[in-house]
């Protein structure tokens, strides 16, 4: 590793306290969140309030509907959050929201609270980007100085590290993300959706024997994720497959259950991801990983990038779901660190953008 | 060398080799060491260089055993692919999939990126050095290249013409920098060449994506370990050009031109 | 004859190269008949000749069958002999295919041999191993540096697939290099040969 120059911290204390709104609806999650940032530098979360569209096992969320849920939920939330945090929409300095990525329809549903809520008050805006919203959050939680991010959830896989004022993207899905292929496999075999496929899945994996032969598809620093979850799909029609098996059956036959597809599909897919990333940190040098995204609660997927991590004397960073799963707060906080240099977006410009790679925010507040 | 560990009976053959071999690196993958395979009292004693692919905890102990010998096996067929179509690589001395092992031809010489010197910011080896066989970088680009009795402009053409005849067999390197590009050094015996080593991660494509992919990876490369090589990197297309012909650089040249605006890879999907 | 230890399989190696072989068809006489009489009487016998019989001319270079002797000791470690013994198994090493049959008929002693190579694979005690080949094999025991001047280049393009690969293309006309590259070759498909496909 090359020494680096101490440079100084562009983000200087604050000469007084300073509030942020923020406000999340890229997918299915509606979040509304306040947080401060004190005169010591300090962050803190006054409120973090969430509401979650859960459709019937077996089905997806559509963009239509999500937003409707939104638009349903918003002003609740929102009041939930104020009330929580006790300050009024006077004391807020900016009103922060999910510019992208995410499903169109859902965030400019949240975009408009935003933009209405800003003429009502007369508060500046700051559209942000949802994974850099994940990365900032998890870094003051978590306290991790300079790790390696691997980014996980239902709309995105990356691994990141951040390089002079960037969230460099050093790896990535080639097709589908990994909360996409495990929500659509739970999907397949049925799972409830309450409170999430993602939690159901890691559940039946839990009681998963068998480790089946998937296809593991790792790029040099990328993974492809769409075939595994087509071969995954395909064991729910070999002859051997038990949707419901009885007692018999798992002591003796050789059968294929949900529980051991879910397995195999973890073991595989989580392997897949603790590789990219180990990759990411031999290249860079850093001892130090962060998880963030909503498959970041996995545990399982914790406990493999913590051998991974252990074996180079290493550390895993992750949070737990208040944080990992989306919400308001990671947008207030990557939102008001923004705010802070002097970033503010325009009512003209304050448009979604479904498409919004990581690499292309300016990380200004960062030496 | 270190001296020959007594034989433990349950002990794998191959990994007692390797306990009796000198280290030479740790990757985030494997552990590579120089080794002799065959002891000979006549001659003197050919070395080889030993890829050890170690077991990864973290992972379920089939999928581990599984991933391993299929990636030692890719590897192999991958530089047999080169080896028949004339790609100067590392001939294959010794294979044991099993234990994770692969035993290729040594290469006694230099890196292309100790040739050019780098001390720019370090985004190329991901290997840390473990033993004081260092290339030292403070010779100046020519007078390191002068024993080799070639001008770097040659070395560029060098390189442009093997990744070429690499592409031309569908072999995609998954990996190409200036660390995985030797020089060996000259002898009266044998030509100089340019040889690819790693393949680690390659794989076989026909498709100019991969091609234009592993172009994009190398140019990357250069720029981050070599400033101001984007003279040389245009020496390397030229090479690649003429080999391939024009119809190929054609189309591998545009998608290039595409890759590089993309910048790292297709836009996200929210 | 060389001869070196390989103390991970805790063996000793020993390679001879002989000329002027007169009994090659004797010899493999004897490797047929020894093959087929019952045991205990056939012990004695099958141990006499308890050796790898291999044609030189389908040699490229001593590193050949270094290799091929290698990879017959790393299957016979992995219980994963193709063939009944390891001394078998390097004839199999040495084919391309998994055909025993063919291994034996392409690169096993046969009747026109006037030159051999003799192998055993032996446990680090055995004595007088140059003495037990002298009473086998009729012929002048010669170095093995001299395995070049034996090497039937056309038929091990033949049995290898090389005929027609673009890398004989770039190297044609020398010949110093083309042999050198056709034995990396060579030996690498020997190497390799558990996990071609």
């Amino acid at each position: 590793m090359p020494g680096r120059l101490r440079k100084s911290n562009p983000l200087k204390k604050p000469d007084r306290p300073y509030y942020a709104l923020g406000l999340e609806g890229s997918a299915n999650k509606l979040g509304a969140g306040i947080i401060k940032h004190a005169e010591d530098g300090s962050s803190s979360v006054l409120s973090n309030v969430r509401h979650t569209y859960i459709t019937p096992p077996g089905e997806g969320f559509l963009p239509r509907d999500t937003a409707q849920h939104h638009r349903e939920w918003a002003l609740k939330v929102i009041k939930d959050a104020l009330k929580q945090a006790g300050i009024a929409m006077r004391d807020i300095d900016c009103i922060c929201y999910t510019k992208g990525p995410g499903m169109g329809a859902p965030l400019v549903s949240v975009a408009l609270v935003a933009r209405t809520l800003s003429l009502l008050f007369n508060k500046p805006l700051v559209g942000v980007n949802h994974c850099v919203g994940h990365i900032e959050m998890g870094r003051e939680i978590t306290g991790a100085q300079n790790p390696v991010v691997l980014y996980v959830s239902g709309g995105n896989t990356q691994v990141i590290a951040y390089s002079r004022q960037c969230y460099r993207i050093f790896g990535e899905t080639l097709d589908i993300a990994v909360g996409n292929c495990l929500d659509r496999f739970a999907r397949v075999i049925n799972l409830s959706n309450d409170p999430s496929p993602g939690y159901n899945i890691e559940q039946e994996a839990k009681k998963g024997k068998r480790l089946l032969p998937l296809p593991y598809s790792t790029k040099g620093m990328d993974l492809s994720l769409s075939g595994i979850l087509t071969a995954t799909e395909a064991y729910t029609t070999d002859k051997r497959f038990r949707i419901d098996p009885t007692t018999d059956e798992l002591n003796g036959e050789d059968i294929i259950t949900p529980a051991d597809l879910c397995f195999s599909l973890q073991e595989t897919v989580f392997a897949m991801l603790v590789e990219i990333t180990e990759r990411a940190m031999a290249h860079i040098g850093s001892k130090e990983v962060l998880i963030v995204g909503g498959v970041g609660c996995n545990e399982r997927l914790q406990e493999m990038m913590g051998v991974m991590a252990s074996e180079r004397n290493g550390q895993v960073f992750a949070t737990d779901e208040r944080f990992c799963i989306d919400n308001g707060i990671m947008i207030a906080q990557a939102g008001l660190l923004s705010y802070r240099m002097g970033y503010t977006t325009p009512l003209v410009e304050s448009t979604c953008t479904q498409r919004f790679r990581t690499d292309e925010v300016h990380v200004a507040w960062r030496a | 060398m270190s001296p020959t560990t007594p034989l433990n009976p349950t002990s794998p053959p191959t990994l007692t080799l390797i306990s009796n071999s000198t280290p030479v690196a740790q990757g985030a993958e494997a552990k590579v060491y120089k080794s002799i395979l065959h002891p000979s009292r006549e001659g003197s004693p050919v070395s080889i260089f030993v890829k050890y692919r170690f077991t990864k905890q973290y992972r379920h102990p089939t999928l581990d055993t599984n991933l391993t010998r299929a990636r030692v096996a890719g590897e192999a067929r991958a530089l047999m692919k080169c080896l028949r179509s004339g790609v100067n690589v590392p001939g294959i001395r010794m294979v044991d999939a099993s234990e994770g092992v692969l035993g290729t031809e040594w290469i006694e010489g230099k890196s292309v990126r100790a040739l050019l010197g780098g001390g720019a910011d370090d985004e190329g080896d991901d290997d840390e050095l473990l033993e004081d066989g260092q290339d030292t970088q403070e010779l100046l680009e020519e007078d390191t290249l002068k024993p080799f009795g070639l001008s770097q402009d040659t070395l560029m053409s060098m390189i442009g013409t093997e990744i070429a005849k690499m592409h031309l067999a569908d072999v995609i390197h998954g990996d190409l920098t200036t660390s995985n590009m030797m020089l060996p050094f000259p002898s009266p015996s044998h030509l100089t060449l340019l040889y690819l080593v790693d393949f680690g991660l390659s794989f076989t494509s026909p498709l100019t994506e991969d091609k234009a992919v592993d172009l994009y990876v190398l140019e990357r490369a250069f720029s981050s370990t070599h400033p101001d090589s984007s003279a040389l990197f245009a020496r390397v297309l030229d090479a690649y050009a003429k080999r391939v012909g024009e119809k190929e650089w054609g189309v591998v040249g545009r998608r290039l031109d595409d890759v590089r605006l993309r910048g790292r890879k297709r836009s996200m999907v929210g | 004859m060389d001869s070196y230890q390989l103390p991970q399989f805790n063996r000793d190696i020993h390679i001879a190269l002989l000329k002027n072989v007169s009994n090659a068809s004797q010899i493999r006489s004897r490797i047929i008949i020894a093959a087929s009489i019952p045991s205990p009487q056939g012990d004695a016998e099958r141990e006499a000749i308890n050796f790898a019989f291999i044609d030189p001319r389908l040699l490229t270079s001593a590193l050949h069958i270094k290799t091929a002797i290698y990879q017959a000791l790393l299957n016979e470690h992995q219980a994963s002999l193709r063939t009944k013994s390891v001394h078998s198994e390097i004839l199999w090493a040495l084919n391309p295919n998994n055909n025993i049959t063919e291994a034996i008929r392409r690169f096993g002693v046969s009747d026109s041999c006037t030159s051999l190579l003799i192998v055993r694979i032996s446990s680090p005690d055995l004595n007088d191993v140059e003495a037990k080949i002298k009473s086998i094999v009729s012929g002048d025991i010669v170095p093995l540096s001299q395995l070049e001047t034996l090497t039937d280049w056309a038929t091990i393009k033949k049995y290898y697939k090389l005929n027609g690969e673009p890398v004989l293309e770039e190297v044609a006309g020398d010949t110093q290099r083309e042999r050198a590259v056709l034995d990396n070759i060579v030996v690498s498909s020997v190497a390799m040969k558990t996990v071609m496909q």
